[in-house]
């Protein structure tokens, strides 16, 4: 008896050794997955970091190298030139003057532009209407870097000097930016001049700036105006863009029609 | 926990991670389908300095996918459900701060974003719905155990390599209901 107990007892110490070995076998091969699960944890985290900062970059440096393609509106016959920071655009003996309040990376500005651009080049040869752009930086901080808003205000202006300001200001929105997206620098608003047909001056005109103080204070003048102020559609009242004026008073531009009306009645109605 | 059972308890975990896996694909998804988009929703909470809202708002989608393939997958699940807790706590502040200092935005948790009309933010059913993942992080965080995951495979795969001589040895008092965790393998000895 007391033999087979010593035996059982033994065989159950042996057995006692056999589960702490593979206790620790065990401890160590969990060590290892949990080591595999964490290194796949992090090397996909750090991908997705790493690969999303690289794709945005590859996405701006494309952007970055491309040309903007110039646009010509058809044979404008009508006189541009800068006036007191707005561009004013049309024969003297127009009768009806309508102020616009465009900003370049505006999307609906792009829109309006698509829609009534070429009635308004009809309008501007008839000598009907005059038209005074003014170009702000609204959404200047909408682009990525901020800035373009600006920069392409600037630019038109200096369009404007240079004789250029009806195709440069087609050409622009014809190859408008996103919001959000990176805008166009100097140099590719520069060399959209050069492909229209502007010089040096031009050129130096975009590079130092020289209308984006102007550009700057014609968006404080029309966002400070209450008359320009308009509903948001959502109870509150807002300056936006595009806005269109006639001797101060803002004119629903939204109806497809209003500058055949605005033609027809002489008054914004 | 030990009254209900712990199948049931899987059963919940394993929707709970699926659950939290969608969220994290779709917000991501939609987000990096749009990534200008959601450069204008960062910046516009108006938190981190001019120089980190691009690359911030650029890798953030991206993270979100991750988070949840890791999450559908169920691998590391303890852990993606700390980052995802911890995200999802930068975004309830993100959110209570705007609140708090009078912004008028829109959350873009599920893209969109950016600045609205101040009749237009919605700032407590974000807030909440944000509290709901965050409970569904919490949860796995908890209690990570699933069905139908990495991690349960990796589980299942050491445990048949030492289930031989644990039942030949029987020394284990019948604990073979619960394929286990570290702890368990060691306890009783």
């Amino acid at each position: 008896m007391g033999g087979a107990q010593r035996n059982a007892r033994k065989q159950k110490q042996k057995q006692t050794q056999a589960a702490k070995a593979v206790a620790a076998a065990r401890g160590t091969s969990n060590d290892r997955a949990k080591v595999i699960v964490g290194v796949i944890v992090v090397v996909v985290l750090a991908a997705a970091v790493v690969g999303g900062v690289l794709y945005q970059k590859n996405k701006a440096n494309q952007r970055a190298e491309a040309t903007i393609a110039p646009k010509h509106v058809a044979a404008a016959n009508y006189p541009v030139r800068v006036d007191n920071g707005t561009v004013l655009a049309g024969k003297e003996d127009a009768k009806i003057t309508v102020d616009l309040y465009e900003d370049f990376l505006c999307p609906v500005c792009g829109q309006f532009e698509k829609r009534d651009g070429d009635k308004i080049q009809q309008q501007l040869n008839a000598g009907t209407v005059k038209f005074r752009y003014h170009i702000i930086d609204l959404l200047n901080d909408r682009s990525n870097p901020p800035g373009y808003s600006q920069a392409a205000g600037n630019a038109a202006l200096c369009a404007a000097e240079g004789g250029k300001f009806p195709d440069y200001h087609l050409s622009l929105y014809d190859a408008q930016p996103q919001e959000g997206g990176r805008g166009y620098d100097n140099v590719q608003l520069g060399g959209l001049g050069k492909a229209l047909g502007m010089g040096d001056a031009f050129t130096n005109c975009v590079n130092s700036g020289k209308y984006s103080g102007q550009v700057q204070q014609q968006y404080d003048a029309a966002s400070s105006n209450p008359a320009l102020q308009q509903d948001t559609g959502q109870g509150g009242k807002a300056f936006g863009t595009p806005t269109v004026a006639v001797n101060g008073k803002t004119l629903n531009w939204s109806d497809p029609n209003w500058l055949d009306n605005l033609v027809k009645t002489g008054t914004a109605g | 926990m030990a009254s209900v059972s712990p199948r049931l308890l899987d059963a919940i975990g394993t929707l709970v991670r699926l659950g939290l896996a969608a969220v994290w694909l779709v917000a991501g998804g939609i987000k990096a389908a749009d990534l200008n988009q959601n450069y204008l929703a960062v910046k516009a909470y108006r938190v981190l300095p001019d120089a980190w809202v691009s690359p911030v708002s650029a890798a953030q989608p991206f993270v979100e996918l991750a988070l949840g393939v890791l999450l559908l997958l169920g691998i590391g699940v303890r852990a993606v459900s700390v980052l995802s807790a911890v995200l999802l706590l930068l975004f309830i502040a993100g959110v209570a701060q705007s609140w708090a200092r009078g912004l008028t935005i829109d959350c873009g948790c599920f893209g969109g974003g950016g600045q609205v009309s101040a009749s237009q933010t919605r700032y407590p059913q974000e807030i909440a719905r944000d509290v709901g993942f965050l409970a569904l992080a919490v949860w796995l965080a908890v209690r990570p155990r699933t069905w139908l995951s990495v991690d349960g495979w990796l589980r299942r795969d050491q445990h048949a390599l030492v289930d031989v001589p644990e039942d030949a040895g029987d020394a284990d008092g019948g604990t073979e209901e619960e394929p286990a965790s570290p702890a368990r393998a060691q306890e009783g000895r």
